[in-house]
């Protein structure tokens, strides 16, 4: 469908990313801890495609996006998105800004102001932004109803008066009103119904192809972002452990907590459920706060070694579109669980 | 005979509209040891279906009007509430969606536990609380004689269902109810769950009904399957059979709308079939007509005027279509 | 309603729809009529009722109904109809007035707290708490000694001694709607931040807010009755409150001169309370609803 391009075509480079919130241990005088939601990641998206981050809660994937659209801020890091670094903008500069990187929210009951009619949430990015005349708005808000599936008369409605699936409609049409370069969905589905999921994502595929859309696609459901993206990131208690193309990912995962995370989803497909060995991680993620010094995997691992316990791996590229970060892999870019 | 037998039940909802038939003539059997699974979007009637069974509808405005929920024999709808007290936690246990509300965050997790079984099952304190422990490692929760004297609020999301799990099995029950039981875990740990309870239906002979939202969940645990629309039974039978081949539009639709894993990664990934619109209110369930009708893009006049009846076709699967034979 | 299949396409504010609620109500729209009786009394009653309030009509303690007049005469002969007319529109000012002072400092101090925390939350929480843990009367009690005993400080004495809960109401609020996603769409929509705390986010923090304004009014009669019946009260006016201080030595004589003002505290407060939780059943589960 969409073709490889060379390096020029990056909308988005995100380099050595790092989140970290204080965190209060141990009761009264104790000493500041940090908790790194997102330690040291970096990625890139290609202008029209689609990066999924995929991980478990804890993973850090919802806070990287924030930070990404500057709405928690990076402790270190480079946004790169066309000629800016994103994290240096500061003030008058980052709200201009912010046109570029809209955000699509996960539950589309807090996402939207409960006070505000439905045009008035779609127009809300134009007007502070201060884009267009109010008669250049209107427009712009009738043909945002239209290309998300709603009708005009809807506008006038408040937000109790939509279903979940058309609150998301509207979510969307609000991302859309700036034309931004980038829209980050962050689990724009999980909070809607199987069927209703459906209509969704139909609708974001229909949008990227008509208008040539960037995502950064959050989510921890496996079919769905096999479905959405271009390339995935799988990230483990913030770190990054494979960064791949669709196709290297789910035909060939390298890392053993991909392969555990492939192998946990229960697929309706009979051949698929004869054919996928579940590999069962025992156990918990360690403590956040105080991670472990080598691999943060290693304590579920069903095939760590001594080396990891002791060192970090590094995220390495193994080919141009699959890098991974494990000891175990060697160069013939074999899964050392398979 | 069959451990449980529902006949034509019945449960109306009182509204602010009127009285809504929230399920509606439904009939299932479940074996012992046997996994059934309801499946339907929200506001179909699954857990309306478990409350009924554990005679634990919402006081005063849910009522069961007719059909019989036989359990072993004996008629749950004519049951005393003393009687259904004593069955609810000894013959029949539950466990819900949210690990994080259902256990009482002031007791430790072995005291919630031996309570149960005091209450139970009339174990002395010491009997019980080693009980516990050995339910605690039943459920794989590691070193179980140290973290029996742990508090909720010192565990993951994935180990408080586990002592859920753990709790709703300390009478044996002969049925789990397990209602959305992963639906707030992560996949990683929902396979541990689901491992876990396959496990020990097939140790104890319990019965499982699972609640679920997720047709890849169904056809990972259950044998026979029970598809739920606007209270009504859509369509049921085997499980790998109705995914094969679903008789019934809705099913179809529930099964095609999620992008699923399969075996070979497809390269073209074509639009997902939608099933447009969304479930009726509870205003127009008790209409002589197909509920579904609204959404169906085969529905013709029949559907929208007349209720279609239950079709039967091999290895009883049973749809309520009026072009199930068609499809 | 019928069982239309339609969806009704009509808008409907969240605010239309807490009315309504309170429209069910019976006690709370009762509360609001007596109210507003109340009210209308206050600012209408002296003009038809006309006479002087300070005005010695007849004879000391002559009973209600007695001589024409319809409530009696306190210890001086001065008419009780005539005073309690006069006197509600002071209790009545200084309520709202007091409260209108609460809800301004509490929902700055609570908003600023709430939106930007930190240390700017530090600060002002514990100022808060500072007023907080002031014994109210007594703190009152001397800001009227030092500074004279006229309306608009006695109003000032309750205001300040009563926003800190507001304050606190407004803080949690702000803490919690902050984090949701519908802020979060604004800020990543580069809306600025007084815009975000007035425009956004204090209107879906108001309704808890309101409930508690209306029964700080009461609150605040209450108080200004007590000050007065210390005697701690502008002497040149009349309010509820000083009926029943200056006539408190006579309460076994003639206790309508203390019941009758006493009645009239206890049925506005009530009717404000009756409003205050009807408001407050209206407002919260709609703004709650998922």
């Amino acid at each position: 469908m969409r073709e490889e391009t060379n390096n020029s075509a990056e909308l988005l480079n995100v380099e050595n990313l790092t989140v970290r919130f204080p965190v209060k241990r141990g009761g009264f005088l104790s000493r500041k801890a940090y908790l790194y939601a997102v330690d040291d990641i970096s990625f890139s998206i290609k202008r029209g495609e689609t990066l999924a981050i995929v991980g478990e809660s804890g993973s850090g994937k919802t806070t990287a996006a924030l930070a990404v659209a500057r709405l928690v801020n990076a402790f270190k890091g480079k946004v790169q998105l066309g000629e800016h670094n994103f994290l240096e903008l500061q003030d008058e500069a980052l709200r201009k800004a912010r046109a570029k990187v809209q955000f699509i929210f996960q539950d589309p009951y807090a996402s939207l102001n409960p006070r505000l009619r439905a045009e008035a949430i779609v127009r809300e990015p134009l007007d502070s932004l201060g884009i267009a005349s109010p008669q250049e708005q209107q427009v712009r808000v009738n043909e945002l109803f239209k290309s998300v599936g709603l009708r005009p008369e809807q506008q006038r409605l408040f937000p109790h008066q939509f279903s979940g699936g058309q609150r998301q409609r509207i979510g969307i049409a609000r991302a859309l009103s700036t034309q931004p370069e980038l829209i980050i969905c962050d689990e724009p589905v999980s909070a809607l119904d199987v069927a209703v999921q459906a209509q969704i994502l139909n609708l974001l595929r229909r949008l990227q192809s008509e208008m040539g859309l960037t995502y950064l696609f959050i989510s921890h459901d496996l079919g769905v972002v096999q479905h959405m993206c271009d390339s995935v990131a799988v990230m483990y208690m913030g770190k990054i452990v494979e960064h791949a193309s669709r196709k290297d990912l789910f035909n060939n995962p390298l890392h053993p907590y991909t392969s555990a995370l492939l192998s946990a989803v229960p697929s309706v497909d009979k051949k698929r459920r004869a054919e996928t060995k579940r590999i069962l991680i025992p156990g918990d993620p360690p403590d956040p706060i105080d991670p472990p010094k080598g691999c943060r995997f290693a304590n579920r691992c069903p095939v760590a070694r001594s080396i990891c316990k002791e060192k970090e791996p590094p995220l390495r590229a193994l080919s141009s579109t699959h890098k991974v970060a494990c000891h175990l892999v060697d160069e013939k870019a074999k899964s050392p669980l398979l | 005979m069959s451990l449980l037998k529902i006949e034509n039940l019945r449960i109306e909802l009182t509204t602010r509209d009127g009285i809504a038939p929230v399920i509606d003539d439904l009939s299932l059997e479940l074996g012992a040891g046997e996994t059934l699974s309801f499946v339907g979007e929200s506001g179909c009637g699954k857990s309306m279906t478990a409350l009924g069974i554990m005679g634990l509808l919402p006081d005063k405005i849910g009522r069961i009007a007719s059909g019989t929920i036989l359990f072993d024999g004996e008629d749950l709808t004519q049951a005393s509430d003393a009687r259904l007290r004593e069955i609810r936690g000894n013959d029949i246990s539950m466990i819900f969606q949210e690990p994080m509300t259902s256990l009482n965050p002031v007791y430790t997790i072995g005291e919630q536990i031996a309570e149960v079984l005091r209450r139970h099952q009339n174990l002395s304190t010491a009997a019980a609380w080693a009980k516990a422990i050995d339910l605690l490692d039943a459920v794989r929760i590691p070193n179980p004689k140290a973290r029996v004297n742990d508090y909720p609020h010192q565990m993951s999301g994935g180990q408080r269902q586990r002592v859920m799990i753990a709790i709703a099995l300390a009478c044996e029950p002969k049925i789990l109810i397990a209602d959305e039981p992963t639906t707030a875990l992560d996949v990683t740990v929902q396979a541990q769950i689901f491992d876990l309870l396959r496990d020990l239906g097939r140790q104890t002979g319990t019965a499982i009904i699972l609640i679920t939202h997720d047709m890849g969940a169904v056809a990972e645990m259950a044998e026979r399957m029970i598809v739920m629309y606007a209270g009504r039974k859509a369509e049921d039978g085997p499980v790998d059979q109705i995914i094969e081949h679903p008789r019934h539009p809705y099913t179809k639709g529930l099964i095609s709308c999620v992008p699923h894993l399969m075996a070979s990664l497809s390269n073209d990934r074509p639009e997902l079939v939608e099933v447009p619109g969304i479930v009726p209110s509870l205003k127009s369930f008790g209409r002589d007509e197909c509920l579904f009708a609204s959404r169906c893009d085969r529905a013709d006049e029949k559907c929208r005027t007349q209720r279609p009846p239950e079709m039967s076709f091999e290895n009883n699967q049973n749809s309520a279509c009026w072009q199930a034979g068609d499809l | 309603m019928s069982l239309n299949q339609e969806p009704i396409d009509v808008a409907r504010s969240p605010f239309s729809e807490a009315m309504e609620m309170f429209r069910k109500n019976h006690a709370a729209v009762a509360g609001l009529v007596i109210l507003i009786l109340i009210v209308l009394g206050g600012i209408f009653g002296p003009f038809i009722y006309q006479g002087d309030p300070f005005e010695m009509v007849w004879a000391p303690f002559s009973p209600p109904g007695e001589e024409g007049y319809l409530l009696g005469t306190d210890y001086l002969g001065r008419d009780l109809v005539s005073m309690i007319l006069h006197g509600a529109r002071v209790s009545i000012a200084i309520g709202v007035s007091a409260a209108f002072l609460t809800v301004f400092i509490g929902i700055t101090v609570g908003a600023l707290a709430g939106y930007y925390k930190g240390w700017v939350e530090e600060i002002l929480m514990r100022v808060t708490e500072f007023f907080q843990v002031l014994p109210t009367l007594l703190f009152s009690m001397v800001i009227v000694a030092l500074f004279g005993a006229s309306l608009p400080m006695i109003t000032l004495a309750i205001g300040l001694v009563s926003w800190p809960a507001v304050a606190r109401i407004t803080r949690s609020e702000f803490l919690r709607i902050r984090e949701l996603e519908y802020v979060m769409a604004a800020r990543a929509s580069g809306v600025r931040n007084w815009k975000l705390i007035f425009k956004v986010i204090l209107p879906n923090a108001l309704p808890p807010i309101i409930v508690q304004a209306a029964l700080m009014v009461g609150s605040a009669i209450l108080f200004e009755a007590g000050l007065s019946f210390l005697g701690l009260t502008d002497p040149n006016v009349v309010s509820w409150g000083q009926i029943i201080g200056s006539n408190r030595q006579y309460i076994l004589d003639a206790s309508y001169t203390v019941t009758i003002p006493g009645v009239a505290i206890f049925i506005t407060v009530l009717a404000i309370s009756l409003v205050g939780d009807g408001l407050n059943d209206a407002l919260n589960p709609k703004l709650r609803q998922r």
